[in-house]
């Protein structure tokens, strides 16, 4: 794979967009370059067009994947709800004749065409895939030897596996995240609430305090058990939410800790020795401390 | 005396209105429990989880759960779906569920403010974030249909040709 389409969705351009900026340094820099799908939209969000109707929600979706059959790419995708709608839209049109021939038609209103040709993957699918482990821990600049980090993989990486091209042994074991974490020198021991869910995303605006339960259950656990020196994901939504709550029950007097949290690409990015100020740069609980720990010279493997 | 008197044929138009918004699977649920036992809307006390909004369609029950947001806050996790051992896919059922609620604005002030944004945009989630963008080194606008008109009227062409056009939310 020497070049791969870029879908952004929501979350990471808007409102965590060092997410995206670690996301294009890393590629390039592990040899595949990124192609931004011009023009793409919401993937949409399983709140809207997925809520109301099938149609339509699988004509957006597969609009998006045009674009990258377009270029003659396959998609890749950072944001988990992108890659979970994305997904269960191209199955369900791969395997159900008469919803491609309704897509095709609404398509046939904007000049689209759908081949089927682009996949869709998660960024984590393709560093562990196509990049490989040995590749990503040949570019580690600093190690993240003797640190901790405790694993969020994020539910649309994981269920429903039917629907994906790379699947997880036993995704209720998940492993992929834990492995591309301990290429880069750390530790990333098992928890008892590894697959469980941080309350992200439809439950939050639903219902705060419930959505919020999830989120503080599963960091006292952590925090219990493996005592991590950060939270390392692959989902945007569940950085957004780890980042964020901490503040809120840091707030409220209900926790009195604070652990830094990364999305992978970013800690990624900081091992290979990319500016900070770019690749970390927004967050609600505070990272500087450990990310002078992880580029200062005691970890350096490797000069420029 | 208020009473809901249940028939057949009310669980048999149950039954079809579901299958008709894509919930083909209700048919085959048993109720065995399996997509409780893992589902975050159960954990954390929602009145309705999958296994509970199956059983009351399958029991004729249609109407009575419109304006319970249960629905609204599954996050799509889809751990149902994974451990049915009867193939129902239950996350299909909730969200054909959701769809029949939607259509009758069964819905919350965010919700609507998403399909806003959708239309507008091309982003149901918006937020001006061009500081942000700089700040880390990235141009102001993304490259999506924030910075590119005609694919925006591509996603407007899409939507104003679905039934969602309908419901006055653009």
């Amino acid at each position: 794979m020497e070049k791969i389409g870029l879908f952004l969705g929501c979350n990471i351009p808007l409102k965590a967009p060092d997410i995206e900026q670690s996301i294009r340094k890393v590629f390039p820099a592990l040899g595949v370059e990124i192609v931004d799908l011009v023009g793409a939209s919401c993937c949409p969000a399983w709140g809207t067009a997925p809520s109301f109707d099938i149609d339509t929600w699988l004509a957006l979706s597969i609009r998006n994947i045009v674009l990258a059959e377009e270029q003659g790419v396959d998609l890749m995708t950072g944001c988990n709800s992108c890659f979970g709608v994305l997904s269960e839209a191209k199955h369900l049109v791969d395997h159900h004749p008469e919803k491609r021939k309704v897509v095709e038609q609404k398509l046939a209103l904007i000049e689209k065409q759908y081949k089927g040709t682009a996949q869709v993957y998660h960024v984590m699918h393709v560093l562990y895939k196509e990049i490989g482990l040995d590749r990503i821990a040949e570019k580690v600049k600093y190690t993240l030897k003797q640190l901790r980090v405790a694993v969020q993989t994020g539910c649309h990486l994981l269920w429903p596996s039917e629907v994906m091209q790379v699947k997880e042994q036993n995704p209720f074991y998940p492993t992929m995240l834990k492995e591309l974490c301990e290429a880069l020198g750390a530790d990333a021991p098992h928890y008892s609430k590894l697959e469980s869910c941080c309350g992200m995303g439809a439950m939050r605006s639903t219902d705060q305090e419930k959505s919020l339960s999830l989120a503080k259950e599963k960091l006292l656990c952590m925090k219990e058990e493996i005592d991590p020196d950060m939270i390392v994901t692959t989902c945007s939504s569940c950085y957004l939410q780890f980042d964020g709550a901490q503040k809120i029950f840091r707030d409220r007097g209900e926790i009195d800790f604070s652990i830094p949290v990364f999305y992978y690409t970013q800690l990624l990015a900081l091992c290979m020795g990319f500016d900070p100020s770019e690749v970390a740069a927004l967050s609600q609980t505070p990272r500087e401390e450990i990310i002078s720990r992880i580029q200062s010279k005691a970890r350096m493997v490797k000069e420029d | 005396m208020n009473v809901i008197n249940v028939t057949s044929k009310n669980r048999q138009e149950a039954i079809e209105k579901i299958i008709a918004l894509g919930g083909e699977g209700i048919v085959r649920c048993i109720q065995c429990g399996a997509c409780a036992s893992v589902c975050p809307l159960a954990r954390t006390g929602f009145t309705l989880n999958c296994k509970k909004l199956i059983r009351l369609i399958q029991t004729g029950h249609w109407e009575e759960m419109i304006e319970d947001p249960s629905t609204w806050a599954c996050v799509a996790c889809n751990r149902c779906t994974e451990v049915c051992p009867r193939d129902v896919k239950p996350s299909e059922i909730i969200f054909a569920y959701r769809r029949f609620q939607a259509m009758e604005l069964a819905i919350s002030t965010s919700a609507t403010m998403s399909q806003m944004n959708l239309y507008m945009k091309g982003h149901a989630v918006f937020s001006e974030a061009a500081q942000l963008r700089q700040k880390v080194g990235l141009p102001p606008l993304p490259p999506t249909t924030l910075s590119d008109e005609k694919a925006l009227k591509e996603v407007q062409t899409l939507l104003e040709n679905s039934p969602m056009a309908e419901l006055g939310l653009f």
